[in-house]
C-alpha cells in the first residue's frame, strides 16, 4: 500500500526536508519515508544526491525507496569494461549508471527493490538499517531464514546474496544503500555481470561475485510492495513515525529544484565512462581476412576514460603504413568509446583513395577495434 | 563505525595560547602561520596537513584511517588543481564506503602519492608518512591558524567518541 502525501502538491519537498515540523500531520521530526515514482536509474540517484546535497538531516532521517527499469550500477571507483557485458547491455538496452557510492557492480530491474537510509555522518549505521530490514521481512513472513553478514550482506538459506550494501561518506551527510532481489531476471543478471575482456589491466575496485537468489523463489506469494510497505513501517516503527510513504517525482523540479542538472550530469560520458580510474588494454584478436587469418595486437592506456597512447600490430604491408599511423595518432587523445571510434575512423577513411580492397579491411579492423571499447 | 562525527569545536578545545605578560619578551613564541613550521595540524574532517617550506603535504588522521578500515581505493585530483579551503578534492574507497576529502587550505595541488595507485592500504599501514595524500602550496598562511593542533584535535576526537 503506497500513500500519496496531501503535503506534496502544496509544499515543496525541500520545505518539509529543511523545517522538520512542517507537516505530516504533527508527526515528530525523526523521520520520513519517500518513494520514487520514476523508474529511470540517473533520475533515483540524482534524487540521492539532491537529498544528500540539500537536506538538513540532523533532526530527521530519511528512507528512500526506488526501483528502476533494467540497469547496471557500478561503483564510484569501478571499472565498467572490467565488470559488465558492455555489448549485450547495448543491444539488450540495458543502462549503465555509476553512483557515488563505494562498493561493487549490481544489476538493477523492477524485480529489484532499492532502500537508501540518509542520516547525519555520525548517525551513519549500516548494521542497524540492514537489521530492520531483516526485521521487516521477518514480520512478513516469519519463517524466511534470513541474516547479516560482516560484510553488509544479506543471506537467504545461508548461502544466497538478496542484499548488497554500498554508501557514501560526505561532508554532513551520509547515506547507506542496498538491493534487495525480489525476482529479478536472473537470466540477464548473471550475462551482463560478466566482462567478455582479456587483457585489462586496472587498479578499479573489483566487486565480488556472489550467488544470489530471488526473495520470491522462496516465497511466490510476496510482491514488491509488500515488501516495500513492510520496511516502510518498520522504519516507522523504529523512528516513532506515522507509517506513510510520500511519493516524489525526480522529474519535478518545483519540488527537487535542480535535480534535473544532477540526473543530466549523472548520464554523462565523462562520469559514467571517463571516471573510471586509469587502465591499460593488452589483447590480441583474429580478423578474417579472404580466407586468411590475422593477429593483431592492441595495447592501450586509457586516463578519465580516453586513450592516451596506442599502439596496434598488424602484419607488415596489410595496410598502408601511413594510414595505420593516422588511426593511431587520432585514436590518441579520442574517447575510448565505440561511436567516437566508428566516427574518426570514417573520417581517415575519407581521406583515402576510393579502393575496395583497403576500405573492406580498414573496416573490418575498426569494427574489431570498437568491439574493444 | 566512528569517522562520522561533525561535532563543531567547543570554545573549550580551541588550541591555548599561553599568556605572556607584555614585559617578557615573546621569545619562545612560535607563530602558528608560519611556513616553516612542520608540525601537523588537522581539521574536523579529519585531514592533517604539516607545512614545510610553503608547501604542506595532506593526508587522514589515524583516527579516520581506523574508523575507514581498509581503503582499497584512492581518488586523488591532478598536479595543478586549484582548491579553496574545504572544497572536495578526491575520495577514499573503503569496503563499502567511499568517502569524500576536504581540503585544509586553499593552495594549488603541487603532487600526488603515486604510491596510493599501487597501494592504497598505505593509508592505513603508515598514515602520518607513505600514506599521505597530496602536497599543496599555502597560498594563505592565515587559515593554518585556524585549524586544530594534534593536541586539540585529541580532545576533539574524545569529544566525538563519548
Amino acid at each position: 500500500m503506497v500513500l500519496q502525501s496531501s503535503f506534496k502538491s502544496c509544499l515543496p519537498l525541500s520545505c518539509l526536508l529543511r523545517a522538520p515540523r512542517a507537516g505530516f500531520g504533527g508527526a515528530a521530526s525523526g523521520g520520513l519515508i519517500i518513494q520514487s515514482v520514476s523508474n529511470d536509474v540517473y533520475q533515483n540517484l540524482a534524487v540521492e544526491d539532491w537529498i544528500h546535497d540539500h537536506m538538513n538531516l540532523e533532526n530527521r532521517q530519511v528512507l528512500f525507496l526506488w526501483r528502476n527499469s533494467p540497469a547496471v550500477v557500478i561503483g564510484r571507483h569501478q571499472n565498467p569494461w572490467q565488470e559488465c557485458d558492455l555489448h549485450l547491455m547495448r543491444q539488450k538496452n540495458i543502462k549503465l549508471a555509476r553512483r557515488r557510492s563505494g562498493g561493487g557492480t549490481v544489476y538493477h530491474d523492477l524485480g529489484n527493490i532499492n532502500l537508501t537510509f540518509f542520516t547525519t555522518r555520525k548517525k551513519y549505521e549500516r548494521m542497524e538499517n540492514l537489521k530492520l530490514v531483516v526485521k521487516a521481512l521477518k514480520a512478513l513472513r516469519p519463517q524466511l531464514d534470513i541474516h547479516v553478514t560482516d560484510r553488509y550482506d544479506i543471506l537467504l538459506d545461508g548461502h544466497y546474496k538478496i542484499s548488497g550494501t554500498a554508501a557514501k561518506l560526505g561532508r554532513t551527510t551520509a547515506y547507506h544503500h542496498c538491493t534487495l532481489l525480489c525476482n529479478a531476471d536472473k537470466y540477464v543478471l548473471s550475462s551482463v555481470l560478466k566482462s567478455p575482456y582479456k587483457g585489462l589491466k586496472s587498479n578499479a575496485t573489483p566487486s565480488v561475485p556472489a550467488s544470489v537468489k530471488n526473495l520470491f523463489e522462496e516465497d511466490p506469494s510476496l510482491t514488491c510492495e509488500m515488501l516495500l510497505d513492510a520496511i516502510a513501517e518498520e522504519y516507522a516503527t523504529q523512528h516513532q513515525i506515522d507509517h506513510h510513504i510520500t511519493l516524489i517525482n525526480p522529474n519535478d523540479e518545483t519540488v527537487l529544484p535542480g535535480i534535473s542538472d544532477k540526473s543530466k550530469e549523472l548520464q554523462t560520458w565523462d562520469w559514467v565512462y571517463g571516471k573510471t580510474p586509469k587502465f591499460s588494454v593488452s589483447t590480441c584478436f583474429n580478423m578474417v581476412y579472404k580466407d586468411s587469418v590475422l593477429d593483431v595486437k592492441v595495447d592501450m592506456d586509457v586516463k578519465h576514460g580516453r586513450i592516451e597512447a596506442c599502439d596496434i600490430d598488424l602484419p607488415q604491408q596489410w595496410l598502408p603504413p601511413a594510414l595505420c599511423s593516422e588511426l593511431v595518432k587520432s585514436l590518441t587523445g579520442s574517447k575510448f568509446c565505440p561511436n567516437e571510434t566508428t566516427a574518426l575512423s570514417s573520417t581517415l577513411l575519407r581521406t583515402c583513395p576510393q579502393d575496395y580492397e583497403l576500405h573492406s579491411k580498414w573496416n573490418l579492423l575498426c569494427e574489431n577495434m570498437t568491439m574493444l571499447m | 563505525m566512528a569517522w562520522l562525527a561533525l561535532r563543531r569545536l567547543g570554545p573549550a578545545l580551541a588550541p591555548r595560547c599561553p599568556r605572556l605578560s607584555p614585559q617578557v619578551p615573546a621569545l619562545r613564541r612560535l607563530g602558528t602561520g608560519s611556513l616553516l613550521l612542520s608540525a601537523r595540524k588537522f581539521t574536523d574532517k579529519h585531514e592533517w596537513i604539516s607545512v614545510e617550506n610553503g608547501i604542506g603535504t595532506v593526508g587522514i588522521s589515524n583516527f579516520a584511517q581506523e574508523a575507514l578500515g581498509d581503503v582499497v581505493y584512492c581518488s586523488l585530483p591532478e598536479i595543478g588543481t586549484k582548491l579553496n579551503k574545504n572544497d572536495e578534492f578526491g575520495a577514499l574507497e573503503s569496503v563499502k564506503a567511499a568517502s569524500e576529502l576536504y581540503s585544509p587550505l586553499t593552495g594549488e595541488v603541487t603532487d600526488v602519492n603515486a604510491a596510493l595507485a599501487d597501494n592504497p592500504g598505505l593509508v592505513n599501514k603508515s598514515c602520518y608518512q607513505d600514506g599521505w595524500l597530496i602536497k599543496m602550496t599555502v597560498e594563505k598562511p592565515a587559515e593554518l591558524d585556524e585549524l586544530m593542533s594534534e593536541d586539540a584535535y585529541e580532545k576533539y576526537i574524545k569529544s566525538i567518541e563519548d
